[in-house]
């Protein structure tokens, strides 16, 4: 069975392993993140589980899945770099783990194929209830992710940070863009994804070569360039660090920093940095976490992570108001040290075995297959797990030193509470 | 050894009752990678009355000091359990609930070495009067951190409005004053009590040979020392039936608001298998209430009382029960008022056969999906072990529920066990 079958207008990847109890399918559909069609992609993502022209109401629809023993159908969506991605995701049991003969699978595709080409939709426009309904959902979540001072604090330092620059676009969409999008130009969107954005679908599960005849038939595409802008080196036009500060009614102050790194997915340099990260702040062992938590217990939680498709790093942190400069001064300075070459193998040495084994454990999940996949496909890196992991080995002392001098700060956000 | 087949999720158990009481389960996931081991104690956040162990009489502790245990366990004489397990590549975590603390690693390598070093760290204690004066500051931080959490504040909120006396009521991380006045004594006093192999369970999950596993385990329980098997006496609560308070509203700095009911669940099965059934008769009723398929979250959706955050849930422990459902609302007044009417009259609300079995079926999947994950076998049958419920059984049982069954949960909706929590935002829309 070949693993990567090119239709028009999409590529179909298939990973049969049969140690999972049920069939994963995720699709993706990728285009240009831009300030224009950031809301406008947000909502069609919740239209996708508003129903289907079969199933024409959340409740008929969800009624449904429960009938195929509790299946998952759900929608999101993300950014890779400059690209903004919708996922959509399905996930049926096995039907061999079910007393009953049935047949799931080849409803579960049919289901996908509804939800993608039939939505509860007709002259042009989406379902009335079902669009002010989601309209209103997007809403809230919205306001949802407000509440949750710690995403909120992370999504003001990307707008601080990345001004006029797609990192600075919101990944969610705007609030304030919402009433303004009418039925008509929502579906004349959807209409417009379906013959240009870049579709990717993946399916992991126990599965054979009926599948792709029967997935091949169901789901037909126009043909289009399978191409799309995505890693990018995020680069900064600032002289100085900014700094801003907000002040909230809340009792932990959140500090978010971001750091342009000169490095991306795509560079060379990826393993050095991922190894640098990883011993900065990525992990339990990491610098940032013996220094700021256990030697000084400043706080509760503090990484750092490596963003690979903006080129960035950022730390964060929980910590008292009042411990701020203290906090940076730390980060800073263990930042420094390395900088300076003051780092000793033995940490290199469990950063390396901690990711190795990360790698080999991600292998027990669907979704971290799918995942790790998607970024080697969409930016055209022929690699194995296993060469992924020999390159990580590769990289000696003197490589993450020199990494760690191109790391520089950029924005602080810090979220404070009120005295 | 023993040794036991599940035909409906094709899984074989193993299991073995060492000499020093612990009992080990292990469950081989043929073409997994990775390994996870779960090694739990029946000693959770509501464990503060007890009676030490070598001592006759009750004591009172401080709250949360399981939790507080739970952060220094990693503390070895020769180093952090922590860094060794990263030295292994492992990586390694805990947690506490209310009635119990786990402790866990997961790793692609090196397993007979992670489950020694598992073994190894949480029996044995290792406190200093400096590194636990230290460690007051780090869980200070982690109470703010809930502290500014909406969500957790108005699920918790719920669970303290309930009860009178029952130390569920006062959160898992305790305060920061009795974290402050927590002392070495102290802990030491309850790892004595509760770290004894026969109050311990341990289950490990996933790329592992059997025969060779349990072997290493016996050698390594057959070298330790622990003084004979205790009954642990705690202390019996005596919880009214009424609730403590009937509303509270606080005020916070977000922007949504949200409500949450809670209706205190009094008679709590003793068996095992009862309180099995109760549980999931009464998960199969409130997803029939109020799955995203069920008329009566179309109409309270439509009316813009809830949106997709809405959610309910039933939790029964050793010795309390209650229901949630709430969720983010702008209505939270007339949310109250629609569910207290719904509740009030749920004996008129019927469920016909068809809906019962979607339902059911619904749980049988969502029962076969959690054997996709290590974590999560090993995570629920820790959960129910401690309180006589055996995790493996659970399919067969969703398939014995009949409608009856389900029917007789309305019968807990009483008037006036219940209670609402609201969270509305500081400012008015005036000040923004």
């Amino acid at each position: 069975m070949k693993n990567v079958i090119e239709y028009d207008g999409y590529r179909l990847h298939l990973i049969p392993i049969n140690k999972f109890k049920n069939v994963m399918i995720i699709l993706k559909m990728a285009a240009p993140l831009t300030r224009e069609t950031t809301t406008l992609r947000s909502l069609l993502s919740f239209m996708f589980t508003g129903g289907t022209e079969k199933l024409p109401s959340v409740a008929r629809f969800s009624s449904y899945l429960e009938e195929l023993y509790g299946a998952r159908f759900s929608s999101s969506i993300g950014t890779k770099g400059l690209a903004h991605v919708i996922q959509i995701a399905s996930v049926c049991i096995d039907s061999q783990y079910l007393k009953e003969n049935e047949d799931l699978l080849t409803k579960q595709i049919e289901l996908f194929r509804d939800v993608l080409f039939s939505p509860n939709a007709k002259d042009g426009r989406f379902d009335e209830l079902t669009f002010n309904q989601k309209k209103k959902e997007f809403k809230w979540r919205l306001q949802a992710l407000k509440d949750d001072k710690y995403s909120y604090s992370l999504e003001r330092l990307f707008e601080e940070m990345g001004k006029n620059q797609p990192l600075g676009i919101s990944t969610f969409g705007y609030e304030d863009e919402i009433d303004g999008i009418t039925n008509e130009a929502l579906y004349d969107y959807y209409l417009q994804c379906l013959k240009n954005d870049v579709f990717d679908i993946y399916v992991v599960g126990d599965i054979d070569e009926n599948f792709e005849t029967l997935f091949s038939k169901n789901f037909k595409l126009s043909k289009r360039p399978q191409e799309i802008a995505t890693s990018t080196i995020f680069k900064s036009n600032k002289s100085d660090v900014l700094v801003v500060k907000e002040k909230q009614d809340i009792v932990q102050a959140k500090l978010n920093m971001g750091y342009t790194i000169d490095t991306d997915f795509t560079s060379p340099d990826h393993y050095a940095f991922t190894l640098f990260n990883g011993l900065f702040g990525g992990f339990a062992h990491s610098q940032l976490f013996k220094v700021v938590r256990e030697e000084h217990s400043l706080c509760y939680y503090v990484s750092s992570s490596y963003d690979a498709f903006n080129g960035i790093m950022l730390v964060n942190a929980g910590i008292e108001t009042k411990n701020y400069d203290q906090t940076v001064k730390l980060i800073q300075n263990e930042l420094e040290k390395i900088q300076r070459g003051e780092l000793s193998q033995e940490l290199l040495d469990i950063t390396k075995v901690m990711l190795e084994n990360s790698l080999k454990k991600s292998d027990d999940e669907a979704l971290n297959i799918i995942a790790l996949r998607y970024n080697r496909d969409i930016t055209h890196k022929e690699e194995t797990n296993q060469q992924y992991i020999d390159r990580l080995n590769a990289v000696t002392l003197e490589d993450v030193i020199r990494v760690s001098k191109k790391v520089k700060l950029d924005t602080i956000y810090m979220l404070e509470g009120k005295e | 050894m023993e040794k036991l087949y599940y035909k409906t999720i094709k899984e074989t158990l193993y299991h073995e009752k060492m000499d020093n009481g612990l009992n080990v389960y292990l469950l081989p996931k043929y073409g997994f990678s990775k390994t996870y081991g779960l090694f739990s104690t029946r000693f959770g956040a509501i464990d503060t009355q007890f009676v030490p162990l070598g001592q006759s009489e009750m004591i009172k502790t401080q709250d949360g000091i399981a939790h507080f245990l739970e952060h220094k366990m990693f503390d070895m004489e020769d180093g952090d359990a922590s860094d060794k397990f990263s030295l292994l590549g492992a990586s390694t975590n805990a947690f506490t609930s209310s009635s119990r603390t786990a402790y866990l690693f997961s790793s692609a390598d090196r397993i007979d070495e992670c489950v020694e070093l598992l073994l190894d760290f949480v029996q044995s204690l290792y406190l200093t009067k400096e590194s636990v004066e230290k460690e007051k500051g780090i869980i200070g931080q982690e109470i703010s951190m809930y502290d500014d959490d909406p969500d957790w504040r108005n699920y918790f909120g719920s669970i303290a409005s309930l009860f009178h006396r029952h130390p569920v009521k006062v959160d898992i991380a305790g305060t920061i004053e009795t974290v402050n006045a927590t002392t070495v004594e102290m802990l030491k006093e309850c790892y004595e009590t509760f770290y004894h192999p026969s109050n311990m369970m341990l289950f490990v999950v996933g790329n592992l040979e059997p025969e060779k596993m349990m072997e290493l385990i016996r050698q390594n329980q057959a070298k330790k020392q622990f003084a004979p098997a205790q009954e642990i006496i705690r202390a019996k609560i005596e919880e009214p039936v009424t609730v403590y308070r009937k509303e509270e509203v606080l005020k916070m700095d977000v922007v949504m608001p949200k409500m949450m009911m809670g209706i205190k669940v009094n008679d709590i099965p003793q068996n095992g298998k009862d309180k099995l059934i109760k549980e999931l008769s009464m998960n199969i009723l409130l997803d029939i209430l109020f799955s995203k398929s069920s008329p009566v979250y179309e109409e309270m959706q439509n009316t813009g009382l809830i949106n997709d955050s809405f959610g309910a849930g039933f939790t029964q422990e050793r010795d309390y029960s209650f229901i949630q459902v709430g969720g983010d609302t702008t209505k939270p007044e007339e949310l109250k008022q629609y569910l207290t009417h719904l509740f009030d009259h749920l004996n008129e609300f019927d469920i016909d056969q068809a809906t019962f079995e979607r339902v059911k079926k619904k749980s049988i999947g969502i029962f076969i999906n959690s054997f996709n994950s290590p974590e999560a076998i090993a995570n629920t049958f820790s959960r129910y072990y401690f309180e006589g419920i055996f995790s493996f059984e659970i399919i067969d049982i969703i398939s014995s529920i009949t409608l009856d069954d389900v029917l007789k949960m309305r019968d807990y909706f009483v008037k006036d066990t219940k209670t609402v929590h609201i969270i509305l935002p500081q400012k008015t829309s005036a000040d923004n």
